[in-house]
């Protein structure tokens, strides 16, 4: 039976520069989310308790509103890469609307979220209260920052879509920008089970 | 062709369906210590299937794809590993 070859690309899609972006990121949240399973185990009834106070319903819908605007974003990504010269207005058009809902989705994320730590400052919580919350401010606060650039990042190639700056021979900048925004996702994938539901 | 030009939607539902499971999981209060390493293999696969299809890392030369794989596997495993290690009780 003859076996079939598929052709691989040589690189990731986007800027050699945002794939070094996206592997520190990893790295850093990589050990912090390993830091936070260790931390667990020295106090494992103060997290559980702790953990009772975060809301995992805002938390569910949050991790949806990041796979459904990476869903978004990787559909405009598939209208750059079959584009051609006689297409470049419409996909340029196509992608803006799918960047427009993966923005919208990026403010929904930003506002729940927002809404939520106003729930817990309210409280009186604070990064020293304890070793659970000193973990969760400081995971969800720097992930929030990530959505905010994230989000600011897919404005900027909505901007160019809208002049239709993207042709067959340049879509790098969509790429990189795609690339950024589904490593944003790949995170929270990770941070909503470890801190919203183990126990 | 149809099937494979609707693989990000595939990829979406799939995502949505186990994200619903991990959120029902805390929701209804049913997680346990042998669900935590289910929840900790589906959190794997949506990630797998994130890099893959919407990073696009699948058609691409498989050292750049075994970046994140690797990530996923280093740090769900050592998440794991401080979950079910038994912890040490001082008198």
């Amino acid at each position: 039976m003859p076996k079939l070859t598929v052709l691989k690309e040589k690189y990731p899609p986007g800027d050699f520069g945002v794939w070094v972006i996206i592997y520190v990121e990893l790295l850093t949240f990589g050990l912090f989310f390993v830091g936070y399973a260790f931390s667990r185990r020295e106090n494992i009834e103060m997290f559980n308790t702790s953990q009772l106070m975060l809301n995992q319903t805002s938390g569910f819908i949050n991790t949806f509103i990041l796979i459904t605007s990476s869903y978004f974003v990787a559909k405009g990504v598939q209208l750059m890469h079959t584009m051609t010269q006689e297409s470049v207005e419409e996909s340029n058009k196509k992608a803006s609307v799918w960047l427009l809902l993966a923005m919208v989705c990026g403010i929904a994320f930003v506002l729940i979220k927002g809404a939520e730590f106003v729930h817990i400052f309210g409280e009186g919580i604070t990064l020293s209260t304890n070793k659970f919350f000193m973990f969760y401010l400081l995971l969800t606060m720097f992930h929030f920052m990530h959505v905010v650039l994230g989000t600011i990042i897919l404005f900027n190639i909505y901007q160019r879509t809208r002049l239709f700056g993207y042709t067959p021979d340049d879509t790098r900048g969509f790429e990189s920008g795609a690339s950024y925004w589904h490593m944003v996702d790949l995170l929270w994938i990770v941070l909503f089970p470890l801190v919203y539901i183990i126990r | 062709m149809t099937h494979r030009k609707k693989v990000l939607e595939y990829v979406w539902i799939v995502l949505v369906i186990l994200t619903v499971f991990a959120y029902l999981l805390g929701y209804l209060k049913l997680i346990n210590t042998s669900l935590v390493m289910i929840l900790l293999v589906t959190t794997f696969i949506k990630g797998q299937l994130v890099a893959d299809y919407f990073m696009g890392l699948k058609t691409v030369q498989t050292k750049y794809r075994l970046l994140p794989t690797g990530w996923l596997v280093i740090v769900l495993s050592l998440i794991a590993v401080a979950y079910y290690l038994p912890v040490a009780t001082t008198y």
